[in-house]
């Protein structure tokens, strides 16, 4: 199968550079031939009910973190909002 | 014997007996990294200044007569995917060389609490992805018992710090043998809990059905205390598991009497270094003597776990990892035109070629087409293989293999090529990917006097069981030896 890397890389939000993709295909086409080698099962998933996920309430948590503290990581804040580039015309 | 080259448990009554102080324990820990570090390169950030006020803290405490936790006042070093708040947590990777997170990971609250001196952020592969730390953005990792060896990984830096004695003891995290494998490696006692035992709340995502965090130390006692610790229903993760744990420690073990231990045939295959098999088999032999029952068993499916882990692992990944977009937290690319450039320029510079390729496999295996055919296939077969484990614990206790196929390898040895390098997790893979417990702990010495591990792996939630067969093991063999730094 021809695995098209840039496609993927795109889709990935990733650039390859161009003395890179040669590599890359290689080694996902290694990849995907070790997991083609996988037999076929003509079963159905279902739901696993005894690995369901209890849920935390859907309950916005107040006080527990200062806006400064959650965005002291950010790159680029300005009037307490995260800035990027223009979006919309 | 230097107290930065004893086990936890030592330490813990000599600190309670006031045979030493806290702050003189966390001093021989800082000057052992200060001899061996520049050789082993097993930390990303150092918490000096910080460990040493919260050793005068508890020794403060000691001198009041305050009922401690036994770990309290013991050095303990951290992967650095597992969030320290203030302290800098960067998963190994340009992504998140500046990052220090607002918050503790439940793990870190518990450490906190239980007067534990944090040394400081342990080296790994970047994101957890790889087996020889070779892939972390800052430093190569050393094996402490050969320095042009790997420590394995990807916690690498964890269990290369151990056998080292950076640290008493360490955190990991292992989604697909990550620190049972570089616990074999270097020698020392790894375990990687059954999936829901120990909460994953700020735990930096890599596959967070296949993720667990787990203890690294000397001997199987330190792994036991610390275990007891950090395991616990939390609801901040929602995979966690509602039910109460035994006091790990206080309920060892040695007798193996009427201990089944099963042997897969499927583990002792044509892929396995013949020295490993014997050490192995010699350590099961061992068990045997002393009263444990040995029988053959079969988990035909075990073939298929290797692909079926790296598709689960990376589709899982790749969705994790969308999260790096330069925006809320971490690196941002310098010059971009427009926000779609800014995300593929910062996660192109940000991400190393490990990464990359995970998140691409992740997204072609789920992509449209593609689906079917890897992604459902891989959860039948992860269905498969959980079943024939569940099937083999009806008569049997604990299952011995391998922890790795060979000994530690060379470092550059195997980068180049991704299959090589993945092929080291195939007896380890199994095992997240059926939820299991299970652990490593060294059996021998290869000629070149490279640690071989045990593993040791047992039926959901019977870390008590696997813990008594350890130390049973433990007691035969004599536990871990220093190497020569």
């Amino acid at each position: 199968m021809n695995i098209d890397i840039k496609h993927i890389a795109k889709l990935s939000r990733l650039h390859i550079e161009d003395e890179k993709l040669s590599k890359f295909e290689a080694d996902m086409q290694n990849i995907v031939d070790m997991v083609e080698k996988l037999p076929d099962i003509n079963e159905e998933l279902n739901l696993d009910e005894s690995n369901a996920m209890t849920l935390r309430e859907d309950k916005a948590v107040l006080n527990k973190y200062t806006r400064q503290e959650l965005m002291q990581n950010a790159q680029s804040v300005k009037a307490g909002c995260l800035v990027v580039p223009k979006t919309v015309e | 014997m230097e107290l930065f080259n004893k086990t936890a448990v030592e330490l813990s009554s000599m600190l309670k007996n006031k045979e030493i102080s806290s702050v003189d324990l966390t001093n021989s820990v800082f000057d052992r990294i200060e001899k061996v570090e520049g050789k082993v390169d097993a930390y990303v950030t150092l918490n000096k200044e910080n460990a040493l006020l919260k050793a005068q803290e508890i020794d403060a405490k000691i001198a009041n007569g305050e009922e401690l936790h036994p770990l309290a006042g013991i050095p303990i070093g951290i992967k650095d995917n597992i969030s320290t708040k203030g302290l800098r947590t960067t998963c190994s990777s340009k992504m998140l060389e500046n990052y220090v997170p607002p918050f503790n990971a439940t793990v870190m609250d518990k450490i906190d609490n239980a007067g534990m001196v944090v040394t400081g952020k342990l080296n790994m592969d970047e994101f957890a992805m790889g087996s020889s730390t070779e892939n972390s953005y800052f430093k190569k990792t050393k094996n402490p018992f050969d320095e042009t060896r790997i420590p394995g990984g990807s916690s690498g830096g964890s269990a290369a710090a151990v056998a080292a004695s950076e640290a008493i003891v360490t955190l990991g995290s292992d989604t697909g043998g990550s620190i049972r494998q570089p616990a074999s490696y270097c020698g020392v006692v790894g375990l990687k809990p059954t999936y829901g035992t120990v909460s994953r709340f700020g735990l930096v995502a890599f596959a967070s059905s296949l993720d667990q965090i787990g203890p690294i130390g000397k001997c199987v006692e330190d792994v036991a205390m610390l275990q007891s610790l950090i395991c616990g229903y939390d609801k901040m993760d929602a995979t966690s598991a509602y039910r109460e744990y035994p006091d790990f420690k206080a309920n060892l073990s040695s007798d193996v009497k009427g201990l089944k231990i099963g042997l897969p045939k499927e583990y002792f295959g044509d892929g396995i270094d013949e020295y490993v098999k014997v050490s192995v088999m010699n350590a099961v032999k061992e068990l045997e003597k002393n009263g444990a029952e040995i029988r053959e068993i079969s988990l035909p499916s075990t073939d298929y776990a290797l692909s079926s882990y790296y598709i689960i692992s990376s589709a899982e990944a790749s969705s994790n990892l969308a999260r790096y977009d330069g925006v809320k937290y971490g690196f941002r690319a310098e010059n971009y035109d427009n926000l779609i450039d800014m995300y593929e320029k910062t996660r192109s510079e940000g991400f190393g070629d490990e990464v990359k390729r995970r998140i691409m496999l992740g997204t072609f295996v789920l992509s449209s087409g593609f689906y079917d055919a890897y992604y459902k296939k891989a959860k039948l077969l992860q269905r498969r293989i959980s079943a024939e484990f569940s099937e083999s614990f009806k008569d049997i206790d604990v299952i011995a293999t391998p922890t790795v196929p060979s000994t530690a390898f060379k470092i550059g040895e195997n980068i180049g090529d991704p299959l090589k390098m993945y092929a080291t997790d195939v007896c380890t893979v199994t095992i997240n990917i059926a939820g299991l417990p299970a652990m490593s702990i060294p059996c021998g010495y290869d000629n070149a006097g490279l640690p071989i591990g045990l593993q040791l792996i047992g039926d959901k939630f019977s870390e008590q069981k696997l813990l008594n067969t350890a130390y049973a093991y433990e007691k035969l063999f004599g536990g871990f030896k220093l190497p020569t730094l």
